[in-house]
């Protein structure tokens, strides 16, 4: 028999206090794992976010704050005049090397607005847009019913909107008194786009009194987006001469959307740490009054002649394995966490994945929860003379 | 002293053995000397306290003597080093101690040929397993190999002691208190089973007991007193005394 076989052995023989260890170490694997996922699936839903944006560069209100920024990430309160347009235009077009790059210009106007559609007033965010523009910018918007507006009093919705209130072509929906008639619905993006309700760019801003203002300001330019380094110079330099703006490049955006997240995962991490400290204190304790219960158990191993480094071998393998064990639970009992906080209160709508690294990290958070509470009584106790151990009335 | 049914396997010489503790020593053994045979039986009797434990402790090598020492076929171990000590000890010596059940999570054959998972048997031929089912057989526990220690009664586990005590062939057994927790059968039991292993299988078996019965079946009582030897008394014919 090996020394492993005796070790896991007697695993099965406490079943008990296995089990109890066992959860100390899935607690804090678990935790962990869930907000290593989660951060995951925030940042590729982030990547996810750039990359289906399909611009260049975004202009936006200077005092956009992240934490008002809506649910589901556009600013629908505050706006920018709309001859700042031209200015950021002009600007652009003397950073790039090749005047004749085409600089494309899609502005958007944003605003929260109950809307009546189907039988309910529902909280809705309008967007107003230039379809032509929109679709010059983005050839990949695609309809899955209808067609484009061809008139002021039409609109576009976005797929889940559409679905979620069962709202159908030529419906109407009521925006701040006027009506519109359902022309086209969009596919769904897995993106914000998904919830919104479009309607014409000028008709909105009417809508709303808004004459003149704009909410956001997309740029899209080939060379800038070949050439980061252009891009990252547009943006200051726009940033530096245009004042009560921001220019970001989608990828700053789509960060500053999750920036709060973040800040909250990271609050999460400061908890896992506590909790893996206080797992490994109460594995501490279990292990030091299991170990000691186990005195006489390792007089009789050394009496019939196990040296020290078996005795080692044997319980750090048999506390290695209930870490690794601990892991191994721990883990997937992470991913089904991701996928509820995912669900029900996040829905960064990327799924959820198994990570091979963070398989890898929780196995090793597991074995070192053990290690950490386990070494150190294993380390006395093999140092037990055998003459100790059977004279000393531990008991256990 | 008498020497004469064998040749000198283990001596001690004038051992000393005191313990420092936080209010003072304590002597648990002095001036101790001693000579135990090949294929001897030696029963060290004597009341509570009185240090047999020590002094079978000191003989197994598992304690060290304060002052004097002690030789193994002419080699002096009370100086040699844990790690030696290790090796000797599994080629030696066999301990069965009073308070040591058998590994809970192993069944008898298994506690039987614990000593193999730490190290390799020398110089045998023939299947290990085997010989261990052959002696748990000797000792009356065939029906018992694959039982597990909580199925057993408190005789049946002092014989796995003494099956796993022989499996590793020892020169010596050194056993404490082996009778102590068990009804007379088991202990007459115990001690004509090792009367036969120290004649057949050329073992010196030392036991500590505090029952002058088991004691007088042995070949020679040694007598312990507050660390002191009272009396180191040959039985001529040992079964004959009872
Ligand atoms: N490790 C030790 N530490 C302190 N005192 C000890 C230790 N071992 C034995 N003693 C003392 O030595 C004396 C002899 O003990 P022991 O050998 O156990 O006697 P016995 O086995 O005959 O009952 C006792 O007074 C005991 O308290
Ligand atoms: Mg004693």
């Amino acid at each position: 028999m090996e020394l492993i076989v005796l070790a896991i052995k007697d695993i099965f023989r406490r079943k008990g206090k296995s089990l109890y260890l066992l959860v100390a170490i899935v607690i804090p694997v678990a935790i962990l794992s869930t907000i290593l996922l989660t951060f995951d699936n925030a940042d590729s839903s982030l990547s996810n976010l750039a990359s289906k944006f399909g611009f260049t560069l975004i202009v936006q209100p200077k005092n956009v704050r992240v934490d008002r920024i809506n649910q589901i990430g556009v600013n629908t309160e505050e706006y920018i005049p709309e001859g700042v347009v031209r200015e950021i235009e002009k600007r652009v077009r003397e950073i790039i090397l090749n005047p004749k790059d085409r600089i494309i210009t899609v502005v958007r106007f944003y605003k929260d607005e109950k809307v009546l559609a189907g039988k309910y007033e529902v909280s809705s965010v309008v967007a107003g847009v230039d379809f032509k523009s929109e679709l010059e910018a983005k050839p990949s918007w695609t309809l899955t019913d209808g067609r484009w507006p061809t008139s002021d009093r039409e609109a576009v919705l976005g797929g889940t909107y559409a679905s979620s209130r069962k709202i159908s072509l030529n419906d109407t929906v009521t925006i701040n008194g006027s009506e519109f008639k359902v022309a086209g619905i969009l596919q769904n993006y897995n993106s914000s786009e998904d919830y919104m309700v479009f309607a014409p760019f000028a008709e909105v801003q009417k809508l709303f009194d808004k004459t003149g203002f704009v909410s956001v300001i997309n740029i899209q330019n080939v060379s800038l987006d070949k050439d980061k380094k252009l891009l990252q110079a547009a943006v200051e330099d726009i940033n530096r001469n245009i004042p009560n703006i921001t220019a970001l490049s989608p990828q700053q955006f789509s960060t500053m959307k999750y920036t709060l997240l973040k800040k909250t995962l990271k609050f999460l991490l400061a908890i896992v740490v506590a909790t893996v400290a206080v797992s490994i204190f109460s594995i501490f304790n279990i292990m030091t009054s299991v170990l000691y219960s186990r005195v006489k158990e390792i007089g009789l191993l050394k009496s019939v002649g196990a040296s020290r480094s078996q005795l080692l071998t044997i319980f750090l393998s048999e506390y290695l394995t209930i870490g690794l064990i601990g892991g191994m639970i721990g883990y997937p009992l992470g991913l089904f966490m991701t996928y509820l906080l995912d669900s029900f209160l996040l829905k960064l709508g990327t799924g959820v994945r198994v990570n091979l690294l963070y398989v890898l990290v929780a196995l090793l958070v597991g074995v070192f929860c053990s290690f950490a509470a386990s070494s150190y009584p294993i380390y006395r106790l093999s140092r037990i003379k055998i003459t100790e151990s059977f004279r000393t009335q531990w008991e256990g | 002293m008498d020497n004469s049914n064998g040749t000198a396997f283990l001596e001690l010489k004038n051992v000393n053995k005191t313990f420092n503790l936080s209010y003072g020593e304590v002597t648990a053994l002095e001036h101790v000397s001693l000579t135990i045979n090949k294929r001897e039986l030696v029963a060290l009797v004597g009341p509570s306290g009185s240090g047999k434990t020590t002094l079978l402790n000191i003989i197994g090598s598992l304690d060290r003597p304060s002052k004097g020492e002690v030789i193994l076929e002419g080699t002096r171990i009370d100086t040699l080093s844990e790690e030696e000590l290790v090796h000797f000890r599994r080629e030696k010596f066999s301990f069965i101690f009073q308070d040591a059940k058998p590994l809970r999570m192993l069944n008898v054959l298994e506690n039987t040929l614990l000593p193999f998972n730490f190290f390799k048997p020398k110089n045998r031929n023939g299947n290990i397993r085997n010989e261990g089912i052959e002696i748990i057989k000797s000792l009356g526990l065939g029906h018992r190999l694959y039982h597990m220690p909580s199925q057993l009664s408190g005789g049946e586990i002092q014989r796995v002691a003494i099956a796993r005590a022989l499996i590793t062939h020892p020169a010596m057994i050194l056993a404490d208190e082996p009778t102590a927790n068990l009804d007379r059968d088991n202990r007459l039991f115990v001690i004509e089973t090792f009367r036969k292993l120290s004649k057949e299988k050329d073992i010196a078996i030392v036991l500590s007991t505090h029952d002058l019965e088991i004691a007088n079946r042995a070949d020679r009582i040694v007598h312990l007193k507050d660390g002191v030897f009272l009396k180191d008394e040959a039985i001529a014919c040992p079964p004959c005394k009872v």
